[in-house]
């Protein structure tokens, strides 16, 4: 079927949609002020109940924590994916060399660029570490923090070339950290239900409201949800950047 | 453990398994992720099973993280377990232990990776089937599509990454749909609770917000069902996806959009008039396309693998035509059509890897005869052939029964022709190919016959047996349902459509339509017998079914185009008319 | 219009997405394509989400009971990101492979074989 074809059928469907699209935004309820009950009923409820300040990461961790599972399982899912399809035609060896393409000089990073990305380093790292502590008092959270965390390292590569990056990220370490956050956040759902609550129940004490580490359960819901993200980035940061080493022999 | 922990199992137990498998993915010996990987969805099973006992004096309600309503707000997240949900974890958990036996050692290479992907694959279905939040529902859709994308460009051929490439782009679509639907309803309800929803349609009715949610959620789950015009997707994933994979696509995840589909209409949209008469039309239309799109497509085909998914576009457009129905009895043959199809496609699809394993390839004309060696496996692919044609025996025949009979109660009984059409067409097309490959019937392959695809293969040095055994097991369950399989549909399907149970019906007399089945299996065998003595048959009969045959054909291979613009296309134009179609019914 | 405007830029943002997609030469422009797909319901969520002169749903600084927007559809979007970055992901790496085995991104040059 030709552009032409494609485009027509485009405009007949904007012919039929616009008039529906019109009319949906008539009739959507008045922005910004229509009622939530939803979300005033966790706004009203969650300090009490659980004793932290942050209500998404209360939604997150505890009220609609079983969301996150599955959230946490799709990245762990779509990064094994991933490593599956970068992987499959040429295996992984970490002590390869970048891949020198010809006309394409590599230039060795200058020193100020090796200095600040060291720098940078324990700073950023520091920087993910405070966003994921901070997850139920402030904004602040294992998803964005983990991913501070594994850009952090991608400084390595950055300043210090590929091969030191290589030979500090190892991707056993990556799995392990990967699938044991996820294994962790399962975990925090059965041993609730093998106690004999709720699967996911926040059965540890919560905490001060206020507190870094208010609301317990979550504080490790949270960290687990951390490493895992972090783990998962850093696999597919890995897996791309491996697409830039020199293939060994026929391929 | 106690019978009141069932209900997260069947989610949790897979997610745990993958995710310790992940983390050690290294170190585990040959087998061993095999092993556990069958034991879980062995187990899978049984909680499925057992759910399904349980959720028989009502379904059982179980809220996440303790938070049950309160003061008529709803906080958390909950399943509930009806029995139709128990018994497709339960199709879930015997597709999957089939396709990991059939799968052992195939994905040896890839250490355990294929095993969590399937694993979480498995907890995902599973999580579908069994949700009472439409965002949870969205989460689980989600996560079976990253797997079930993966999956599909295992091979990394260029076709098949291709194939993977589309696929992603459709579903995600389809997802972003499904996620701008609930973001309107939630707009309304300030709820994502099935019951809660139902509540706010009920008393805002006739609101375009709420029909525009439902036309958003309708498309996004028709097109993971792949039903017309969604279905240009389907074919190329189904065709380059591993065998044991699409055991799973087609037995379970594209089934899956549909029960999706239904469950949101009755349980969460029911209430609404316009919906209801809107989805009895759409639905309609698009498994009547459906069916014949589907089952013309599947005749023409050569490819095994391609054949079998377009049979599955013509089923699932049954089942299709069996939701648009919005009765009881509808539903109740629906449900045992799902399960049916499941087990029965599932087997095809395993005879079909089966023939990429031993005899190295998937073109029905290269294979002329050389299945003699693997008899059973003929055996195999005759008998879901004739079930796909409608077969009187088995579960896919008591869902056709109702299915029928409930079209016929609605005023509706000319369906029954498209079914037979669709049944006729794909189970020809088996049996065609069962004929040519299996007992070297039709004439010989000239040099311009040679296969137009790329040459495939499959993992060879997996033992017969071990493949025969799950594929003649899913065979075997499919037949092995007893004639009261249907009263026992009808009563599960009450929960599943909110229905008081006093508006039970009886199991239709099964003496209405003798001859149908009948009827099917003999023209499913007349098209199979059709193209197998072509040579036999006078020219000028062959010139003018060709002649008039062509034209249609050509159309339709045109319209499958494998270009993910033409797709997409088709998805904005499908939106289009499930729009309309709803407008127009709620200004009349 | 003020109020209207976020559900029109929610409907153009996908209109534009859709166009994007069904005219593209190039994976990863069409691919580029779908996140403004998906832009459009992170739109669409905080817009339902959001009230006017209210805080964030953050009780760190004011206490308890001060007007907040929805924390409901923030954690969806979060959700809702990690489906966009997981999908990306995916389908990037899809692209490189079949970019190496054909040398080619153009959907219109890759035609599969039947």
């Amino acid at each position: 079927m030709s552009v032409r074809f494609r485009l027509l059928l485009l405009i007949a469907s904007t012919i039929i949609l616009l008039p529906a699209v019109v009319v949906l935004a008539l009739g959507m309820p008045a922005f910004g002020a229509h009622p939530l009950p939803y979300g005033d009923a966790i706004n009203r409820d969650a300090p009490g109940q659980r004793h932290i300040s942050n209500m998404v990461s209360a939604v997150n961790f505890d009220y609609r924590g079983f969301d996150t599972m599955g959230e946490e399982f799709m990245l762990v899912t779509a990064v094994t994916g991933a490593v599956m399809l970068l992987r499959g035609t040429r295996g992984e060896s970490p002590g390869a060399e970048p891949e020198e393409v010809p006309g394409r000089s590599v230039q060795p990073a200058g020193e100020a660029i090796v200095l600040i990305c060291r720098l940078m380093l324990p700073v950023s790292l520091l920087f993910g570490i405070y966003v994921v502590l901070h997850a139920t008092a402030t904004p602040g959270g294992g998803f964005q923090g983990g991913v501070i965390i594994a850009s952090a390292v991608l400084l390595l590569y950055l300043g210090d070339g590929y091969r030191v990056w290589r030979s500090i990220v190892r991707s056993r370490l990556l799995h392990l950290c990967e699938g044991g956050a996820a294994a962790a956040f399962v975990l925090t759902g059965l041993v609730p239900m093998l106690l004999g609550h709720a699967f996911l129940e926040n059965i540890l004490p919560t905490g001060q409201f206020r507190d870094m580490l208010a609301g317990w359960l979550m504080q490790i819901e949270n960290l687990a949800v951390a490493f895992a993200v972090a783990g998962g980035f850093a696999m597919l940061f890995l897996e791309f950047l491996e697409e830039t080493r020199a293939p060994k022999g026929e391929e | 453990m106690t019978a009141a922990m069932l209900p997260p199992l069947p989610v949790a137990l897979p997610m745990l398994i993958a995710a310790v498998l992940l983390t050690l993915a290294h170190v585990w010996p040959r087998r061993v992720p095999d092993t556990i990987a069958a034991l879980t969805a062995l187990a899978v099973t049984s909680i499925g099973l057992l759910l399904l006992l349980r959720a028989a004096g009502g379904p059982i309600t179980y809220w996440f993280g303790q938070w049950e309503p309160r003061d008529g707000v709803v906080l958390g997240i909950s399943f509930q377990v009806d029995q139709v949900g128990a018994a497709m974890v339960t199709l879930i958990g015997i597709l999957f232990t089939g396709s990991f036996v059939f799968a052992w050692g195939f994905f040896d290479e890839v250490h355990a990776v294929f095993h969590v992907l399937m694993l979480m694959f498995m907890a995902a279905l599973s999580g579908f089937c069994l949700t009472h939040d439409l965002f949870n529902m969205f989460v689980w859709f989600e996560v079976m599509s990253v797997a079930a994308f993966a999956l599909t460009a295992y091979r990394l051929e260029a076709s098949a990454l291709e194939a993977g490439l589309n696929f992603t782009v459709t579903n995600s679509l389809a997802s972003f749909f499904m996620l701008a639907g609930i973001a309107l309803i939630y707009s309304i309800g300030g709820t994502l609770d099935f019951s809660a929803l139902a509540g706010v349609v009920g008393r805002s009715g006739g609101n375009p917000v709420i029909l525009a949610s439902f036309c958003l959620l309708l498309a996004g789950l028709l097109i993971k069902a792949a039903m017309v015009p969604f279905q240009l997707w389907l074919a190329d994933a189904h065709a380059l996806a591993p065998s044991p994979v699409c055991v799973i696509f087609s037995g379970a995840m594209v089934t899956l959009g549909l029960y999706g589909a239904s469950k949101l209409a009755w349980q969460v949209f029911g209430s609404d008039p316009v919906i209801r008469a809107g989805a009895q039309h759409v639905m309609l239309a698009m498994g009547v396309a459906s069916t014949i799109v589907g089952g013309v497509m599947c005749v023409t085909q050569r490819h095994v693998k391609r054949l079998l998914a377009f049979s599955t576009i013509s089923h699932t457009g049954i089942m299709l035509i069996g939701c648009s129905i919005f009765t009881a009895q509808g539903q109740a043959g629906t449900v045992l059509y799902m399960l049916g199809h499941g087990l029965v496609k599932g087997a095809l699809f395993m005879t079909a890897g089966i023939l990429l394993a031993t005899c190295g390839g998937i073109d029905e004309i290269g294979l002329r005869g050389l299945g003699r060696q693997i008899r059973p496996a003929g055996i195999a692919m005759a008998g879901g052939g004739l079930l796909l044609a409608g077969a009187p025996v088995g579960l896919m025949q008591h869902g056709t029964t109702l299915i029928e009979t409930a079209a016929a109660a609605a005023g509706r009984g000319w369906v029954a022709g498209v079914m037979i059409l669709g049944g006729a067409l794909t189970g020809g097309a088996v049996l065609r190919v069962t004929g040519r490959i299996f007992l070297g019937l039709g004439a010989l392959p000239g040099e311009e016959d040679r296969s137009p695809t790329e040459a495939e293969q499959e993992a060879s040095d997996r033992p017969l047996w071990l493949m025969l055994t799950p594929c003649a097991s899913l065979l075997a369950l499919s037949l092995a349902a007893p004639s009261s399989v249907e009263t026992f549909a009808l009563r599960a399907i009450t929960p599943f459509i909110g229905a008081p149970a006093a508006s039970l019906q009886s199991p239709p007399a099964a003496s209405s339509h003798d001859y149908l089945p009948w009827l099917t299996v003999m023209l499913a065998l007349l098209i199979a017998a059709y193209d197998l003595s072509r040579q036999h048959l006078p020219g000028m009969l062959i010139a003018a079914a060709d002649a008039s045959f062509r034209p249609l054909h050509a159309l339709l291979e045109a319209w499958h185009s494998g270009l993910v613009g033409d797709y997409v296309a088709w998805i904005v134009f499908g939106l289009a008319l499930v729009a309309g179609c709803i407008t127009w019914l709620a200004i009349v | 219009m003020i109020d209207l405007l976020p559900w029109l830029v929610t409907a153009w943002l996908m209109a534009v997405g859709l166009y994007g997609i069904v005219t593209s030469r190039n994976y990863v422009h069409l691919i580029g394509c779908l996140t403004v797909v998906q832009s459009a319901t992170y739109v669409l969520l905080l817009a339902i989400g959001y009230r006017w002169n209210a805080g964030p749903p953050i009780f760190y600084d004011h206490p308890p009971g001060t007007p907040a927007v929805d924390p409901v559809v923030q954690a969806l979007v979060l959700t809702d990101i990690v489906v966009g970055a997981t999908v990306s992901a995916l389908l990037l790496a899809l692209a490189l492979q079949l970019h190496k085995k054909k040398g080619s991104l153009d959907p219109e040059a890759l035609r599969p074989m039947r």
